[in-house]
């Protein structure tokens, strides 16, 4: 709504994410060459500062909505949002504690993963990447009217999802368990499967949600003008997609990998 | 009593235990697929993953069952529900699920008032035990488990209360009908109720003897009861966080017109500072225990020092929230002794700016002290050093609440009914509980007084005083707004002479074994120590402070229907919900007000603080 072309919002879309994409393989790069953990920090920064912005449109939250009538959709909107924002925040503690946790537990050294679990994560981290960029889709879609646009997008969201949680269950779990990273094995192996485990479980719950949203869109139940339950959606996957920006170099890159 | 046995409350626990045993079996068939032992030969039946999980599953259950998901699961299936339901007439509203605030308040301060009972009474058992040296009536872990429980149950008990205050007086003291979302409101209720019964079904799988804090590796030996202690506070837990979340989003979006933050009552500021702490830090104490759980269930070893685990991580993310609790706790307390000293000094509350940033400042300083429990556990020593001067400077905004208290009483009109005394007890207790603090937050003195009585009655001084002395009050205070009636005066005397001497008595007696040497949570002492006269007469104090809660509770229930009838406005008050009669109507305000004015100008002629907007000119 802000932006009332749909092909410059589109557009701006794909350049934030070829600039998340830039930004991994960046990551990836640093990863290897250089092993510096200031660096993969500050790279993780810069794409949940994109992520916050150009997807969760985190500048939503700061509306002059004084005059409207509090019982108006519009008025209830503005809360809804804050609500969510709250709920994100909370939520965001539990994976800020499981963060610490890794570092407490394992300092700054990489985990004893074996190097088939470098390829995994770079293409789910890209599978969870590209998820991100049809929600995106999906969303402007909605606020356009494109209701076509809306359930491809969201449809090959919640595929990327299932993509996703397949690629970190029966790909990545049973190469670390023959790794020898169980859950019992030692520290490190706790702190794997917590980590991606929670993360994975959100991952479910955005797939739940957004079946759910992509049922009542075939159904019609949305419009340009109403779709709260299309946004909040939206911005949780984002959460979770943000989430794992900074889980994938905590796992996966830090500690000079080769 | 049909409507008894068929309201949410009832349905809920009925369906809690069914799923309870459908969880346990689910677990348990899958067990026996994997070629596992799905029985355990021992007391319990079924394995420690099925009991786990099946608490869970009970615990859904309860929720789902009592309807308080209902409206969800319709938003889902795309279905338009009501914007609001109305309640039945009657008491039978208060045991189903009911989106008025007001009704929710009242639901979770008469379930904090029974945690808190019931706690007490574990207090009463352990405390019975404790009169006279040597082991008299419990078993060593029977002991534990109530000092445990005790703790447990009296925390639970103290956050619904929170919650029931702020529930039911925000809305009201910032001109809003409703919170901002009533579902969430009445859902964050609905988890308590099984979370309670998961934490009292601690005693039938042998309880638990690590104290609430459940460190690690204690936990990781004690019985299956700590498996229900720590799913029991993961699930109260939630209650606190939407609870929280919920508060603040009403805060920001429901206020009255021209209520900017500075014209805020001064409970709406410390409702704000306790809701920041619960929203967010309440997740580390759940993600804390829940890695506990693991630890036991998969044998992940977090804390595990054998597997490279580090039992001093639990610490540190426990008391990253468990400390701050205690500003959850209090900041709430201490807004309502600062919101009904003015009304009783008939003064302007001294430094009402100061106060409000103090509640503030208390919450944000609260996230930076957690690592003050920890000065003998072994973590880094550079780290005492930051952590004591972060502490001490907790005292700062607090001084700042109580020059104000000092302030405003000085040359008030004071006048001292029962609301007021339990105001003036507050502050006299906090400040024990105050002054008792920096000594532990020192480094130098704290590795004496660690684990020792000293501690126990520092904590019960700023609990006792920072909320339960206010928590009184405000039951006797808005208590003719939720029914139209006065509680009893002279019975609300004798509540407060009986117990504030008798809670001295013991608090004090505390503090001074434990300055002689006695430890805490322990069942026994040795008596060359001399201890058994402190001990008896702490008891006996406990006893005394117990008849006065019975008083209370007796005052409590015979005035809903037979006390004095009082509509108006009781206590002269200029707080908005004051200028409408008693009780509170359904939808509070009939007309919505504006704020013209400061909220606590008592005393100065001519001053306004709200005035509602005309009748007639609305309809225009």
């Amino acid at each position: 709504m802000e932006h009332t072309n749909k092909s410059d919002v589109l557009r701006q879309g794909v350049i934030v994410f070829i600039f998340l994409a830039v930004l991994t393989a960046l990551e990836f790069f640093v990863a290897v060459e250089i092993g510096s953990t200031v660096l993969l920090a500050m790279i993780a920064f810069v794409k949940v500062g994109l992520v916050f912005y150009y997807y969760m449109h985190i500048y939503r939250l700061n509306v002059q909505d004084e005059d409207l009538d509090r019982h108006s959709y519009q008025y209830k909107l503005g809360t809804s949002r804050i609500g969510l924002w709250l709920f994100l925040l909370s939520d965001a503690f539990i994976f800020g504690g499981l963060f610490v946790s890794r570092f407490n537990l394992l300092g700054l050294g990489p985990l004893p993963l074996s190097s088939d679990s470098q390829f995994t994560a770079l293409t789910i981290t890209s599978v969870l990447l590209l998820s991100s960029f049809f929600m995106n889709r999906a969303e402007v879609s909605m606020e356009h009217g494109d209701r076509k646009g809306f359930i491809f997008g969201i449809s090959l969201t919640i595929l990327l999802g299932l993509v996703f949680l397949a690629g970190v269950i029966t790909v990545e779990w049973p190469s670390a368990i023959n790794a020898g990273v169980t859950p019992s094995s030692n520290a490190a192996g706790a702190v794997f499967f917590i980590m991606t485990g929670m993360h994975a479980f959100h991952v479910l719950t955005g797939v739940i949600f957004l079946s759910i949203v992509l049922r009542n869109g075939l159904r019609g139940l949305y419009s340009p003008e109403k779709h709260w339950a299309v946004e909040s959606a939206t911005t949780y996957w984002h959460f979770v997609d943000v989430v794992w920006l900074f889980f994938y170099p905590a796992l996966y890159l830090i500690g000079k990998l080769i | 009593m049909k409507k008894f046995f068929t309201s949410a409350l009832m349905r809920g626990l009925f369906w809690q235990l069914i799923g309870w045993i459908v969880g346990a079996l689910f677990v348990t068939g899958v067990r026996v697929l994997m070629g596992l032992n799905p029985f355990v030969t021992g007391q319990y039946f079924f394995t420690e993953p099925a009991w786990v999980f099946g608490g869970l599953v009970g615990a859904i259950s309860y929720v789902a069952s009592t309807g308080a998901m209902t409206d969800w699961f319709k938003w889902a299936k795309g279905e338009e529900v009501p914007e609001h339901r109305e309640d039945p007439p009657g008491w039978e509203k208060y045991l189903n699920v009911s989106l008025d605030h007001k009704v929710i308040g009242v639901q979770y301060t008469v379930t904090a008032l029974f945690l808190l009972c019931v706690g007490g009474l574990f207090a009463l058992i352990f405390r019975t035990e404790l009169a006279h040296s040597g082991l008299q009536f419990l078993t060593l872990q029977e002991y534990n488990t109530f000092m445990s429980l005790h703790g447990i149950v009296m925390i639970v008990g103290i956050l619904l209360g929170v919650a029931g205050l702020m529930n039911y007086l925000v809305p009201m003291l910032i001109g809003a009908q409703d919170m901002a979302f009533p579902r969430l409101n009445a859902f964050s209720y609905w988890v308590a109720p099984p979370a309670a019964v998961l934490l009292l079904s601690t005693l039938l799988f042998g309880g638990f003897d690590t104290g609430w804090t459940g460190y690690p590796p204690l936990s990781e030996r004690a019985p299956l009861g700590m498996q229900m202690f720590f799913l029991g506070v993961a699930v109260a837990g939630w209650a606190s966080i939407l609870g929280g979340l919920n508060l603040l989003a009403s805060v920001l979006r429901m206020r009255a017109k021209g209520m900017t933050p500075f014209r805020m009552p001064i409970f709406v500021w410390a409702a704000i500072a306790t809701s920041l702490i619960s929203t967010t830090a309440t997740q580390l104490i759940g993600l804390s225990f829940q890695m506990v759980m693991f630890q036991r269930l998969f044998g992940m070893g977090f804390f595990d020092s054998e597997k490279g685990g580090n039992p001093i991580l639990f610490q540190h993310l426990f008391w990253f929230y468990s400390h701050p609790a205690v500003y959850v706790f209090v900041l709430p307390g201490l807004g309502i002794i600062s919101e009904l000293m003015p009304v009783f000094a008939r003064k302007p509350l001294f430094g009402y700016r100061f106060v409000a940033m103090s509640s503030l400042g208390i919450a944000l300083v609260g996230f930076l002290v957690w690592a003050h429990h920890m000065f003998v556990s072994g973590m880094n020593p550079y780290l005492r050093i930051p952590f004591m001067f972060s502490t001490l400077l907790v005292a700062v905004p607090t001084g700042v609440k109580f020059f104000s208290w000092v302030s405003t009483l000085w040359k008030g009109k004071i006048e001292a009914p029962t609301p007021m005394l339990f105001v003036i007890g507050g502050v006299v207790v906090f400040l024990l509980g105050g002054l008792s603090g920096p000594p532990n937050a020192t480094v130098a003195t704290d590795l004496h007084l660690q684990n020792t009585y000293w501690i126990v009655g520092h904590f019960h001084d700023t609990m006792f005083g920072g909320y339960i002395f206010p928590f009184f009050a405000a039951i006797y205070y808005w208590f003719p707004k939720v029914t139209g009636r006065r509680m009893n005066e002279a019975l609300g005397k004798i509540h407060f002479w009986l117990m504030m001497p008798s809670f001295l008595t013991l608090t004090l007696l505390m503090m001074r074994v434990g300055l002689l040497g006695m430890r805490r949570r322990v069942a026994d002492y040795d008596p060359a120590l001399g201890f058994d006269n402190y001990h008896l007469i702490m008891t006996i104090a406990a006893y005394l402070i117990a008849i006065s809660i019975l008083i209370f509770l007796y005052n409590l229930i015979v005035s809903v229907t037979h006390g004095e009838v009082a509509t108006g406005n009781v206590w002269n008050s200029r707080s908005p919900e004051w200028q409408v009669p008693s009780p509170m109507p359904v939808h509070n305000y009939d007309q919505p007000f504006e704020v013209i004015g400061e909220p606590y100008d008592y005393g100065l002629p001519g001053s306004v603080y709200i005035k509602f907007e005309d009748k007639k000119s609305k309809g225009h």
